[in-house]
């Protein structure tokens, strides 16, 4: 499978991920490569072996109260203040990992009208 | 102190305080790791009656940064701890230090790291593997009795190899992932870096099991991992993986050879084996993988947490200069190319066939395993190669994991063992392959063959 240079914009494009010339044109050298190591796969019979292959059935579980459910019990039951310095512990944490927070929101660049 | 480094933690234990234990790890770490660099944090408040650990900088944990060695973390700290860190923590163990890795864990042998490689303690000159290479310095350096890793296509067991060390990867599903930076999530399982076998199995035991937050994670009850170890081989059925051994050449071949001779000689069966699909394992990683990658590295952007680009002025360009400047080569690579095995027009010629090739290698083991009790390959195609020989070849890095990827394919445990030495001085090792949720036979064997050879008792310092 060859991949030039503007395959590799639209890829990159499609992943989000800024690429100077330079590095599109390596990338789509090294895709080349890559890509024609796994064209292997074309040779083998894969007849009986449509179905994707999971490594287990998904899991289901019963009904039950989870997590987030207890907390919002507790709250009912009074359990307010308890509640609340967890959650503004956990809100901290996010404030300090935040690039970007004010008044509790993140910040992006504006959206709308912005461009 | 030095000595109390070499023994097995479960022998040590008796000899010392935790205390003084946990010392000789600090200072251990402060005589070898500014030359191996296999830690990328340390933690000097550590404290804890049981297991000093390393933990790979993919599993987060509330008293240190998590960066998974890449620089679009930033100064990220997790406000909760993985699972197997709490259950670790709940059984004393003292979380002495986050390791080095290849960026995200994408790469085999550190040298993706943003922050720098892990030296291999036997040759500083060569790689310690990835992706999981500090785990496995630290502790084939007797830094640490243990530390965590991560696999997604032999990152344990592929390092430990590299580094002389015992590697486990357990069946899919039997550690919570809770906690882990998600990699390809049908593939990832945690996995422990020990010197011996006995201790591998205690440290499994501790971090197996059911977890809620993990939906993947199986209940079937967690067995006694070391019940078996002193009850030997005799009557076992190993499997020689035809199709991967035929390829060895040199001192690899030798060295299996020989592995061969040691099982037979504590009474195991050793017949030729069969899995015809095997020599395309590493085309299907590298699409499943990394398709997987791609959609799971999606969730960095520069909004919520880690790094944002100072270039930015738009939303767009908050996503792709964040990512642009944030992911290292070989995390753009493989996003790239799942991207691609998932994109419109290719997904059924890359990702459906790869998969269908993945089932076809699943029935493979299945048959192969009705025959055998486990399968044998070497662990490595080759012992540790020099820094920078593989960098410019990412395809040539890509078939070091050729005997490792298919168990994650397949979702079977399998361990490195130790099984001695190439000329160079640099490790050698044996994998042992079994069938799901058979990790209590695995550990027998592997610790029958290492009762017969020791070569754990040979240290990088001596």
């Amino acid at each position: 499978m060859k991949i030039d240079r503007e395959e590799a914009q639209r890829i990159a494009d499609l992943a989000h991920l800024e690429l100077d010339d330079a590095a599109l044109v390596r990338m789509a050298e090294e895709m080349t490569k890559i890509l024609t190591y796994i064209d292997q796969l074309r040779e083998i019979d894969v007849k009986g072996f449509e179905e994707h292959a999971g490594s287990q059935p998904t899991p289901f579980r019963e009904d039950g109260v989870g997590v987030g459910q207890a907390l919002s019990l507790s709250r009912q039951a009074g359990e307010l203040a308890l509640h609340q310095a967890g959650e503004l512990a956990l809100h901290d944490a996010i404030r300090r990992n935040a690039p970007q927070w004010s008044e509790g929101f993140f910040v992006v660049p504006k959206v709308i009208g912005g461009e | 102190m030095s000595d109390l480094l070499e023994l097995p933690w479960h022998e040590a234990k008796s000899q010392a305080s935790p205390r003084e234990y946990l010392d000789a790890c600090f200072a251990a770490i402060e005589s070898h790791d500014p030359q191996l660099h296999a830690f990328l944090h340390v933690n000097r408040d550590a404290a804890g009656d049981g297991l000093p650990i390393g933990i790979k900088d993919n599993i987060v944990t509330t008293d240190m940064p998590t960066t998974c060695a890449s620089r679009i973390l930033g100064s990220f700290t997790s406000p909760y701890d993985a699972t197997v860190i709490a259950r670790l923590r709940a059984r004393g163990a003292a979380i002495v230090g986050k390791t080095n890795l290849d960026e995200f864990a994408m790469g085999s042998s550190t040298e993706h790291s943003a922050f720098g490689v892990t030296r291999n303690p036997w040759n500083p000159n060569c790689v310690a593997g990835g992706s999981s290479g500090g785990s496995a310095a630290a502790v084939a350096a007797r830094m640490v009795p243990a530390a965590l890793g991560s696999e997604t296509g032999g990152s344990v067991r592929q390092p430990a190899a590299l580094c002389g060390v015992v590697g486990v990867k357990p069946t899919y599903g039997r550690v919570s992932r809770w906690g882990l930076v998600a990699f390809a999530s049908g593939l990832d399982q945690i996995g422990v870096v020990t010197k011996t076998v006995r201790e591998s199995a205690e440290v499994l035991g501790i971090i197996a099991g059911h977890d809620e937050m993990d939906s993947t994670s199986s209940s079937q009850p967690v067995d006694d991992y070391a019940a078996d170890l002193d009850a030997g081989v005799r009557g076992m059925r190993f499997g020689v993986v035809r199709e991967a051994v035929e390829q060895l050449t040199g001192e690899v071949r030798g060295n299996f050879d020989e592995a061969i001779k040691v099982l037979r000689g504590a009474g195991a069966i050793v017949e030729e084996a069969s899995v015809p699909t095997i020599g395309y394992a590493i085309a299907v990683y590298y699409i499943v993988a990394n398709a997987e990658a791609s959609a799971n590295l999606s969730r960095f952007d520069g909004i919520r947490y880690g790094r944002r680009s100072p270039n930015a002025r738009t939303l767009a360009e908050v996503y792709s200069d964040s990512r642009g400047e944030g992911f290292g080569a070989e995390v753009k690579r493989r996003i790239m190319l799942g991207t691609f095995a998932l994109s419109s027009g290719y997904y059924d010629a890359y990702y459906g066939r790869a998969q269908q090739v993945r089932a076809r290698l699943r029935h493979d083991f299945a048959q192969a395993f009705a025959k055998f009790d486990f399968l044998i390959t070497p662990t490595t195609p080759e012992p540790a190669f020099e820094i920078g020989a593989k960098t410019n070849d990412p395809l040539s890095m890509y078939l070091s994991d050729i005997f490792t990827a298919p168990a994650n394919l397949v979702g079977v445990p399998a361990i490195a063992v130790p099984s001695g030495f190439a000329k160079s001085g640099l490790p050698l090792s044996l994998q042992i392959t079994a069938s799901h949720f058979t990790e209590r036979a695995m550990f027998r064997a592997a610790a029958a063959y290492e009762r017969e050879t020791e070569f754990w008792r040979t240290s990088p310092r001596a």
